[in-house]
Parts: structure tokens; C-alpha cells; sequence
């Protein structure tokens, strides 16, 4: 079984939102939802003021404090490594969204019948919350992974494009989209990002690209202390000398 | 002794308004959730936080009715018989009060209906989320069992003690895992904390004996002449006592824990600056539980009904506020949202939130005025009337 997870490179990206762009057109997003953003931070004052940003899937974590609330499993880890939401049970009591320590779940219950929503405009035909000229073929519809057009009422989140990922041939250390007979199964962030700051692969196989990366480049994770332990990588520099991401030894 | 037929007055009229309250709110609250969804309740990602006032109602009413239970068992539990004359009155505004908690859980979740089996069948042992239905049902039945059993001819607390604490072991277990979905957030730290589930025991307890002084006087018409001798020799025996001490700890915990957060330095414990920094925490300290304090404890006014009153409703507000900043400022310092949001989320309940908390009210109020009318409230266990 793989251990999924993505190396999001800092010193490449350029903040451009090409992977919150694929992902809304891949996943059905808008803005306010989007599974995948980049966040905008500024510090100081003029006329030495700096901006920075910072891109955030779901962190996808071996430790997921969002699994453990849900009181009907309807978050669950998957053998994979994935963190997923089946809509089928969730109740939309938004624990998870309390838990997650990274902010990346997403719960919708609007009903555009009076304030204007674009939603409303392409009303969803049954089950979905709306349904978008763009929208991928109905047949990628799968609840139980929560791939699709969100339903109301539930709590959805980044599946490292589940629907695409699940499909790749089994074995393969990483899915990169140079790789020509590979390129379907990336996650649709890391197919589209022009820098190429983003990498996906097994982090249980030693092999693998995004493991050499982590160890050459010293990946770090977003706030270690919370013991969540995400599947998601940041390179930074990559100097030795490194501030470290928990006060002892990992255990 | 007074009589039942010298109660109907005020009862009647509670009644009438908190039926027309359920009606109005429900309403109101119904045509909301059709036409706008839970965005109503500003709980989706679009809106500012995930639990908002619908939340807080409901902690509110259920941390009511665990305190409720909690001074019925100093009778059924603890075999205190000063207690007996408000025990049945104390167990049926338990009921009362729980079932506005779950009303207004309900009308909050995305699903409701869908909680009833995707719960049970996760086992989820590890959220706290999936234990509170098990506990509340519990908690429920018991609370039936025993409204139902204590007026039975001869009953007394120590032949049916196991009843009592059983009862009472089901209160402490709500009021804990009430707690606990909030303590064990590390991730929160404003929230996080082994010892909020026993915060919240003793807020729970504090509030039950505020509610038990005010439907006490509530049902025989605010009229102190109107009650039981016994009734009247508690509340103006002990009851006043009990009061005064339950609020020094419920003081003590709020000023240490807002004294410890100012100082503390970490990531989302800015909420403190929030709380503080608000008019509303000044009015919940100084107003609510202070003033309420100093009036239970000088000598003058400890046992006159009119204070004891003003100092029950006064508690019952102050609560509200403190569950309110405590539900709220765990959000209000938002997480990774980048430079385009405040640093502290901007959020006000909206008309539909508050019509949600007044159909709680109202839920409340109209089961307990139906109890008032339907059963002898009063009864004294093992006195059938
Ligand atoms: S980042 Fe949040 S939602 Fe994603 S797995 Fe971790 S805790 Fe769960
Ligand atoms: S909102 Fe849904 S996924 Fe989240 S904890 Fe509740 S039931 Fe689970």
C-alpha cells in the first residue's frame, strides 16, 4: 500500500493560484470553498513591507485529529494514507472543521432561493449543490470518497484527487506529470503548476522522488506541534541548519 | 398548605407565551432554513465560524438541565431531604430543559435524521461526539424513571438510593463530555484544557440552582406566602448558601482562567483579549456573578425573594454571555486565512440564531408549564397528594 503524499517546494512557487484554479475547475470549487488556496500574508510597515504567500491542500495527516472526532466515521483514513469524507454519513455537525488545526474543510448549506448565488444559476439537479456548465461527467460522482459536486449539508475537503490517484497503476513510487503514461493520475494542483513547486509520491517507498526530496531539501511539515503529522511537505532553503518541527526525538 | 388551583395563574399565562414563543420562532427559524440553508446560522464557509449561537443555545440548555439533575439528586442521591420539597419540580425542568438542548441541536446539523444511525453504527469510540447521544438517551430515561417512581406512596431516597446516583452519575457524564468536546482541542488553545469538562460541571451546577429558584418562585405565583413551609424553609436555609458558594467557584474559575489567558502567550489565545476587552464579559463578571454573589451572602438580602430572584436571572444572563464567549472565542481567532481576514473573525449572530435561541426558550418554558398543569410538581417524594 502507498503512503500518498506532496512536497510543495516554497522557494518555486510564485503564488500564481494555477493549482486553486485546477482545482476548482477539477473539483467544482468557488471562491471562499476552495479545497486547494494560496494564502496571502503581509508583515511590516512601508517602506519595508513584504508579502508572502503560501500554498494549502489538505495536509492529508497520519494523525488526523479530524477522523478522530467525527462521531459517524464519515471522515476516515483510507489504507492509501488519504483523508476522506464520505457524504453519505456525514451529519454536518462540523467537529471536524473545529479539529482540523489547518483550516482546509469546507461546509455549504446555501439555498440561493432569495440572496443572489451563482449557484442558484445553475441550479444541481437532485443531489448536488449546483451544477456548473464545467462540470466533469456525472459518472465521476462517488459519495462514499467525496468526489463530486458537494451536496448540502456536508463537510467537504481536498482528496488529493482521489478519483485520479485511485486509478493509477499500483507500485509506482511517484506520479509526476512528466511522466507521459502517468500524467492522467496527478492531482490536478501539481499537474498544473507552471514552476513545478509541487511533487507526488509514496512516502513509504524510500525511492521515491518526494522522499529524496524531503530528506536532501529537509522538508518540514505546517505546524508539527499539533502531533497531526501531515503528509504534506514544505522545502525551504534547504540548509542544514533548520529549526526544528518538534521539541524531541519522533516517535 | 397552598393549592394546586393557586398556581394556574402564572402558569397559564407562561404557557400561552411560551407557546406563542415556539410559534413565532419556529416559524421564523423554518422559513430561514428554506430559504437560505444553515448560511441562515452564518455556520457555512462562506459565513464567519462553524458553531455559532445555535451551539451555545444548546450547551446552554443542556448544561442547564445536567444542574438541574444535579440539585434533584442532593435529595435522590445524597439523601439531603431539605431538597425534597423542589426535587420533582428540579427532575421535570430537567426534561424540560433538555429537550430545548436537542431542539436546538437539531435544527443546527446539516443532517439530523442521519445522526440517528450513522452514529450508533460507527463506533467512533474515540470522538466524544459519539458517546453524547448514548449518555443524553441515558440521561433521558433516567430522568423519566425517576419523575415517574418519586411520587409512588412511602418512597424515600435511601430504599431507592441506586435510581438517585444512577441519575446523577448520567448528569456528571453529560455535563463532562460536554466539557471534554471542547478541552480535548489542542489545536484550540483558548478551549483546550483536562480541567474544562469540570469547568463546565461547575457552571452546569450553578446554573441548575439558579433555574431551581426561579421556577420555584415561578410556580406559586412569586408569591412566597403561596409555598410549602418546607419549600420556603429552603430557600431560606440553604438554598441562599448553596447559591453563594456555587458562584464564588464559578468566580474563581472565570477570573483565574481569564487571568491565566491574558498572560499566556500562544497562537489563538488572543481570544482572551477579545473576551475581556468586551463590555459583555464586564457585565457577565461584575453583574452577573458578582453583584448575585454579594447579594447571597449579606445577611439582608440573602433570603428575600425579590433578591434571590433578580440574583437567579441575573446568574441564568451571565451564564449565557460565558458560554457565548467561550463557544465563540475557541473561532475567533481565524486559522489560515491569510492577510484578507480580520484578526479576529467579525461575527454576529444573526435574527434567524436569535430566534433559535428563543425557540429554546420557549421549548423550555411550555414543556415546564406543561408539567406545572398536567403533574404535581410539587409533590414531595413518597407524598402522593
Ligand atoms: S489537514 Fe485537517 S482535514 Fe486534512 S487530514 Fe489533517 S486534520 Fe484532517
Ligand atoms: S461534519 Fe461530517 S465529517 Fe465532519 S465530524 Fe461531523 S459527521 Fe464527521
Amino acid at each position: 500500500m502507498a503512503k500518498w503524499g506532496m512536497v510543495i517546494d516554497l522557494d518555486k512557487c510564485t503564488g500564481c493560484q494555477a493549482c486553486t484554479t485546477a482545482c476548482a475547475m477539477e473539483n467544482n470549487r468557488l471562491p471562499g470553498e476552495n479545497w486547494q488556496d494560496v494564502l496571502f500574508y503581509h508583515e511590516g510597515k512601508y517602506p519595508s513591507a513584504k508579502l508572502m504567500w503560501f500554498p494549502r491542500p489538505c495536509m492529508h495527516c497520519e494523525h488526523p485529529s479530524c477522523v478522530d472526532v467525527c462521531p459517524t466515521r464519515a471522515t476516515y483514513k483510507t489504507e492509501d494514507g488519504l483523508v476522506l469524507i464520505d457524504w453519505n454519513k456525514c451529519i454536518g455537525c462540523k467537529y471536524c472543521m473545529i479539529a482540523c488545526p489547518y483550516g482546509v474543510r469546507f461546509y455549504v448549506d446555501e439555498r440561493p432561493l432569495v440572496e443572489p448565488d451563482v449557484r442558484g444559476v445553475f441550479p444541481g439537479a437532485g443531489r448536488g449543490m449546483w451544477s456548473p456548465p464545467y462540470r466533469a461527467p456525472n459518472d465521476r460522482e462517488d459519495w462514499v470518497h467525496g468526489v463530486g459536486i458537494q451536496p448540502s449539508g456536508v463537510v467537504s475537503k481536498c482528496t488529493f484527487c482521489y478519483h485520479k490517484i485511485s486509478k493509477a497503476p499500483k507500485g509506482v513510487a511517484d506520479l509526476d506529470e512528466d511522466i507521459p503514461e502517468l500524467k492522467e493520475y496527478v492531482p490536478a494542483c501539481v499537474r498544473m503548476c507552471p514552476p513545478k513547486a509541487r511533487y507526488f509520491g509514496d512516502l513509504d517507498n524510500p525511492a521515491s522522488h518526494v522522499n529524496k526530496l524531503i530528506a536532501d531539501k529537509r522538508g518540514v511539515r505546517l505546524l508539527d506541534q499539533t502531533g497531526n503529522k501531515p503528509q504534506v511537505y514544505y522545502l525551504s532553503g534547504g540548509a542544514g541548519a533548520s529549526v526544528p518541527g518538534s521539541r524531541a526525538a519522533k516517535t | 398548605m397552598a393549592t394546586q388551583a393557586s398556581f394556574k395563574g402564572p402558569v397559564n399565562t407562561v404557557f400561552a407565551a411560551a407557546a406563542i414563543g415556539v410559534g413565532v420562532s419556529l416559524a421564523i427559524v423554518a422559513v430561514a432554513l428554506f430559504t437560505r440553508g444553515h448560511a441562515a446560522f452564518n455556520t457555512t464557509s462562506q459565513g464567519p465560524l462553524s458553531w455559532g449561537l445555535p451551539i451555545v443555545t444548546y450547551d446552554y440548555f443542556l448544561l442547564a438541565s445536567t444542574g438541574l439533575a444535579f440539585v434533584a439528586s442532593l435529595a435522590l442521591a445524597f439523601g439531603v431531604r431539605d431538597f425534597y420539597p423542589i426535587a420533582r419540580r428540579c427532575v421535570w425542568l430537567a426534561l424540560a430543559t433538555a429537550a430545548a438542548a436537542v431542539v436546538a441541536l437539531t435544527l443546527e446539523l446539516g443532517h439530523p435524521l442521519r445522526a440517528f444511525w450513522a452514529i450508533p453504527l460507527s463506533f467512533q469510540y474515540l470522538s466524544p461526539l459519539f458517546w453524547k447521544p448514548f449518555f443524553i438517551a441515558a440521561y433521558g430515561v433516567l430522568l423519566l424513571v425517576v419523575f415517574n417512581r418519586m411520587t409512588r406512596p412511602g418512597w424515600d431516597y435511601a430504599a431507592n438510593r441506586g435510581l438517585g446516583v444512577a441519575l446523577f452519575v448520567a448528569a456528571v457524564a453529560v455535563a463532562l463530555n460536554a466539557g471534554a468536546v471542547f478541552g480535548m482541542m489542542a489545536m484550540r488553545p483558548f478551549w483546550y484544557g483536562p480541567l474544562i469538562p469540570v469547568y463546565f460541571l461547575a457552571e452546569s451546577f450553578l446554573s441548575g440552582v439558579a433555574f431551581a429558584m426561579l421556577v420555584t418562585y415561578l410556580a406559586y405565583g412569586l408569591d412566597p406566602k403561596a409555598m410549602p413551609d418546607k419549600a420556603r424553609a429552603l430557600l431560606t436555609g440553604a438554598m441562599p448558601g448553596i447559591f453563594a458558594a456555587a458562584l464564588a467557584v464559578v468566580i474563581a474559575m472565570v477570573g483565574s482562567r481569564a487571568v491565566t489567558g491574558l498572560w499566556s502567550n500562544a497562537e489563538g489565545l488572543q481570544a482572551f483579549d477579545w473576551m475581556v476587552g468586551s463590555p459583555l464579559f464586564h457585565l457577565e463578571l461584575w453583574v452577573g456573578l458578582v453583584l448575585p454573589l454579594v447579594l447571597m451572602l449579606r445577611p439582608g438580602s440573602r433570603n428575600q425573594p425579590s433578591m434571590q430572584l433578580a440574583a437567579a436571572v441575573l446568574v441564568l444572563v451571565a451564564l449565557f454571555i460565558g458560554r457565548y464567549e467561550f463557544v465563540i472565542g475557541g473561532q475567533v481567532v481565524p486559522l489560515f486565512k491569510g492577510s484578507w481576514v480580520p484578526g479576529f473573525v467579525r461575527y454576529t449572530p444573526s435574527l434567524t440564531e436569535w430566534m433559535l435561541l428563543l425557540l429554546a426558550l420557549s421549548v423550555a418554558f411550555a414543556v415546564y408549564a406543561f408539567g406545572e398543569k398536567r403533574f404535581d410538581l410539587s409533590a414531595t417524594p413518597g407524598e402522593k397528594r
